[in-house]
């Protein structure tokens, strides 16, 4: 039963991360995510510290707000004009962590809050951790605050999606057509934090980031439809989640770096396999110079008239390898018929016609 | 509180040596990763640098079957995978449709995730290979770990770099400002591009034993960032960050040394925070306040610009 519901936080967990990932992957604010995930640790530590116990789920809002005030702050930095974006996020969240670690370090030193527990969490101590609801047991508090986040990030999609999409692709055709983009974006942001905090305790803040990042990332590379993005970042999101899950029972380590390595590995194979990736399109491009260099071969010659294979080469400046290798193209595409006796090249009558 | 540094601990004096000079060689190299508008390169490069570390851990004790934790072994590590990350991220932002964005967070999410993964396999191994808790410290830096030895380390990688900045810092400077420019005069682009990576992965490098891979980031912005404020030459700006640098990391050893358990990295991250904030408040003309000033006089005055000092 525990095995269950650790795969179940997992898996939800993966679920929220990659579909809020897909919009900050798009939105060109990736790293907002390693932002957020270090940023709402002072907001976690201050909120455990208050009650002691975490059971209260307003806890989970007001640790998230402190994603807000990261946010709010970056923000403010930037519109004073004399400090860009990445450097303001670069200037605010290693600041707010530094406050978390002080204050981890300072209140609950000896508490079970260990530093280890910020970047990897908990995941295996995650189900022991039940919530309770007039005497009845309804299952881990950390699977009800994931799926808590999963249902918000849900419905804000199902709801604004057109809003998200807009200002994601076009921020100021969103403004012209009197939509609030800012607005929107700091609600989408809040939702973001939301799932950052609720994700933490079970994934910590590298399965956070690799989570909202990698998979979307990959998906990118497969399919153009944000919709189609969006559902394959989920599923990639998901194979790694249960991967990193297996290979960390296998090894008997934590999980969260098994996990983000498998959602890393996940986007290496899209970057050899897919459309879009390095491969594929590195292959398309030598296809195209190839054909580009038959077509400049081609074009020195007449219908009809066959030319010296030297006085081509001359002409184009090329070098032996170069031109001989473009020949043979030529010659086994049946665009050109090489004469090795006269050395000499003619276009094939095919050619001739066409 | 006592006041330590009237006694001149021996151990304190080793690190409080180390973090300030952490502090000017990051300050100084992370104006330029700053004017170029990349600031937050250097937290995948940090993040990045736990797999090399790790990784060249687990590789010299396969090798020589004594593990050794000295930086003379993980610094070749760190400086490799951080290079690696960031040239992966380079090519992918520049060969697919992912952006600068996307792609340093993916490489941040392989290396850090896989060194992680590969330092709790290296913890769980028995017997257990001697030296491997130490490892743990990268993370989160531990200053006080600091040895002689890997002072001198610091101060040779550190001066390096800082000497490498001083004879090509005509060059450097032209490619910060205006690559195209710098390319019509017949620079290498390339290799310099190369060079200001290489120099923030040695920057990074030196500075993670002192602060851990997840604050690093502050030592090279911050301090680039408070500069930033008080000038537009370049020179001064980068002297100005060093000097930044080099007061939160002394600061951060000396306050963190006169109270029992505090963490040195936190620690100087915040006076550097603070030093930023104040910055941005009271630097002339740029400053917040000398804006406002400005704005009761005058009128209104248009912001000065975001990016480039002069």
């Amino acid at each position: 039963m525990i095995e269950f519901w650790t795969l179940a936080i997992a898996a939800v967990t993966a679920l929220a991360c990659a579909l809020s990932g897909t919009f900050l992957v798009l939105k060109r604010e990736a790293l907002v995510s390693e932002g957020l995930a270090h940023a709402v640790l002072p907001g976690i530590v201050i909120a455990f510290a208050l009650t002691g116990n975490r059971t209260s789920p307003l806890l989970l809002v007001g640790a998230a707000a402190m994603g807000l005030v990261m946010i709010l702050a970056v923000q403010a930095i930037r519109r004073t004009g004399v400090v860009d974006a990445t450097a303001s996020l670069g200037v605010v969240f290693p600041a707010l962590f530094s406050v978390g670690v002080l204050l981890t370090s300072l209140e609950l030193a000896g508490k079970h809050f260990h530093a280890d527990c910020i970047i990897e969490g908990n995941l295996a101590l995650a189900p022991l951790d039940r919530l309770e609801l007039g005497g009845r047991d309804l299952g881990p508090r950390a699977f009800w605050s994931v799926s808590a986040a999963l249902l918000l990030v849900g419905c804000f999609l199902l709801l604004l999606f057109k809003e998200l999409k807009l200002l994601t692709f076009d921020g100021e055709l969103a403004s012209s057509l009197g939509f609030r983009p800012g607005r929107v974006h700091v609600a989408w942001l809040a939702v973001v934090s939301f799932t950052v905090v609720a994700s933490f305790e079970a994934a910590g803040s590298i399965l956070v980031v690799a989570l909202m990042i990698a998979p979307a990332a990959s998906a990118v590379l497969w399919v153009n439809d944000v919709r189609h993005v969006l559902g394959l970042a989920a599923v990639l999101a998901l194979a790694s989640a249960f991967a990193g899950h297996h290979l960390g029972l296998v090894m008997d380590i934590a999980p969260a770096g098994p996990m983000a390595t498998s959602a890393g590995a996940l986007f290496l194979v899209s970057l050899a396999l897919a459309p879009r990736g390095i491969l594929v399109k590195g292959r398309a491009r030598r296809r195209a110079l190839a054909q580009l260099e038959v077509d400049l071969v081609s074009a020195r010659l007449e219908p009809g008239e066959p030319r010296d294979c030297e006085s081509v080469r001359g002409e184009l400046g090329w070098s032996p390898r170069r031109f001989g290798a473009a020949v043979a193209r030529a010659v086994s595409g049946s665009a050109l018929v090489h004469d090795a006796g006269s050395g000499t090249l003619h276009l094939s009558t095919g050619q001739a016609e066409g | 509180m006592s006041a330590p540094w009237v006694e001149l601990d021996p151990t304190l004096v080793v690190v409080a040596a180390g973090t300030t000079a952490v502090g000017a060689v990051s300050g100084a190299l992370g104006c330029f990763a700053y004017l170029r508008r990349q600031g937050l390169v250097g937290d995948v490069v940090s993040h990045s640098a736990l797999l090399g570390v790790v990784g060249a851990f687990v590789l010299a004790h396969a090798l020589t079957g004594s593990a050794s934790r000295s930086l003379a072994v993980l610094v070749p590590g760190a400086l490799i995978a951080g290079t690696a990350s960031l040239a992966l991220a380079r090519s992918v932002s520049n060969r697919t449709r992912l952006n600068d964005d996307a792609s340093l967070g993916v490489m941040l999410s392989i290396f850090f995730g896989g060194g992680l993964f590969l330092l709790r396999w290296v913890q769980r191994q028995s017997p257990p290979i001697p030296g491997h808790t130490g490892l743990e410290d990268y993370i989160f830096g531990m200053a006080a770990a600091m040895t002689r030895a890997d002072l001198w380390m610091v101060f040779s990688l550190g001066g390096g770099a800082l000497l490498l900045l001083l004879l090509l810092w005509k060059e450097l400077k032209v490619f910060t400002f205006d690559p195209d420019f710098s390319r019509s005069l017949g620079l290498p682009s390339y290799r310099l591009d190369l060079l200001m990576m290489a120099l923030l992965v040695a920057g990074v490098v030196i500075g993670i034993q002192t602060v851990g891979v997840i604050l690093m980031i502050a030592l090279l912005v911050t301090p680039a960032a408070a500069a930033r404020q008080w000038t537009s030459r370049l020179s001064t700006m980068v002297l100005l960050a060093a000097s930044f640098g080099a007061a939160a990391g002394a600061g951060g050893a000396l306050l963190s040394a006169s109270e029992a358990g505090l963490p040195t990295g936190p620690v100087v991250v915040l006076l550097a925070t603070a030093i930023f904030a104040l910055s941005l408040l009271l630097a002339p003309r740029r400053g917040l306040i000398a804006r406002a000033r400005a704005r009761r006089t005058l009128g209104s005055t248009p912001p000065p610009a975001a990016g480039g000092a002069a």
